[in-house]
């Protein structure tokens, strides 16, 4: 695989397109700023860091609104 | 798990041997396998053996999950596409891939079955799963000189290995996990070691002593792992001094289902005898 010309802390829209929220199976949104990928279903927000998704249901943050 | 992090590369030879192992089988199916997930990927070893080997040209992206942020932090190198991901519950949409790679990990989940039915839900139908587990053989000179020293030294023994699944079952949790052509076979890698407490510490460093030390929760005390060393030495020891760990890994293969694979006909269908397509006189044989 060639070196991605992305920073190291975007998500690869090649993963992003494969990845759903593991508790509901249901489609993310990524939020850029926040570094986080949120499933509305499940309100729960999972981090980003260091560009690597962790899709972890008790490592995301609860949505409050 | 996170522990295990730091002294990974030391002691990760059987992740290697088994990396190899698939990459092997897979330059050996003549078919591409455009996306590919490997579900173990640690720091990366799995990666590294695929694009390596002559199955490279077979993949064209390969996406690199682990439960642990710190050993998939390990990874070097730009454009990686990586996922902390928990094998029971895993993020990926129905369909995504053409091949699951499982090494070494899958012996860790509470719930070997559904883990196979979400990998079943993540493959493409006629996507292939390779997974390789630790067979029930696996370590049996330590679990063996373990009970009998705990049963010496303190009042009770547990087990302290993780259950390891047995070869003929395992073709089995593939077929109940909806997978077709499940086919299971079993390789035993016998690794020498100067001392059992080497052993222990190459375990610790797998990542595998957390099974050991599970349950029973307290950790095992020093007189135990001395008695434990002592009756490892007295039974197992080797011409040369050295003791030897017996390791058993079993690689499943199974295929999601897809209409093109052949089927086993239902029994009573055949439209031949077989002692006609033999050319013999039919025998019945004596019920007993």
């Amino acid at each position: 695989m060639s070196p991605s010309p992305l920073k190291a802390t975007e998500v690869d829209p090649r993963l992003l397109e494969v990845l759903v929220c593991p508790a509901t199976h249901t489609p993310l949104e990524y939020d850029r700023e926040a570094k986080e990928l949120i499933s509305r279903a499940a309100g729960l927000a999972y981090p980003i860091r260091d560009g690597v998704p962790v899709m972890l249901p008790e490592e995301a943050r609860t949505l409050t609104d | 798990m996170e522990r295990a992090a730091a002294s990974f590369p030391a002691a990760d030879f059987l992740k290697a041997r088994a990396a190899e192992d698939v990459a092997w089988r897979l330059s050996a199916i003549l078919r591409r396998f455009p996306r590919a997930v490997d579900l173990s990927a640690r720091s990366g070893v799995f990666s590294q053996k695929l694009w390596e080997s002559a199955a490279a040209a077979q993949v064209d992206e390969l996406v690199e999950a682990d439960l642990s942020p710190a050993m998939l932090g390990r990874a070097e190198g730009g454009g990686r596409l990586r996922v902390v991901a928990d094998e029971e519950r895993l993020p990926f949409a129905a369909q995504s891939f053409d091949l699951a790679v499982s090494l070494l990990s899958l012996h860790w989940t509470n719930d070997l079955v559904g883990a196979l039915v979400q990998i079943r839900r993540a493959l493409k139908p006629d996507g292939l799963l390779i997974a390789t587990i630790f067979g029930g053989a696996t370590l049996t000179e330590l679990r063996q000189s373990l009970l009998q020293a705990e049963a010496e030294v303190s009042d009770g023994a547990g087990p302290r290995v993780s259950p390891f699944a047995d070869a003929l079952d395992a073709a089995g949790l593939l077929q109940r996990a909806g997978f077709a052509l499940p086919v299971s076979d079993v390789d035993r890698i016998t690794v020498r070691y100067d001392h059992p407490l080497k052993l222990m510490a190459d375990l610790r460093a797998m990542g595998e002593a957390s099974a050991l030390a599970d349950r029973p929760r307290r950790p095992l005390s020093r007189r135990v792992l001395a008695r434990m060393s002592d009756i490892y030495a007295e039974r197992f020891r080797l011409e040369d001094g050295r003791i030897p760990a017996t390791f058993e890994l079993i690689t499943l293969t199974g295929w999601a289902p897809h209409a093109s694979q052949p089927k086993a006909l239902m029994p009573g269908s055949a439209k031949m005898r077989v002692a006609d397509a033999l050319g013999v006189p039919e025998q019945l044989l004596a019920r007993g």
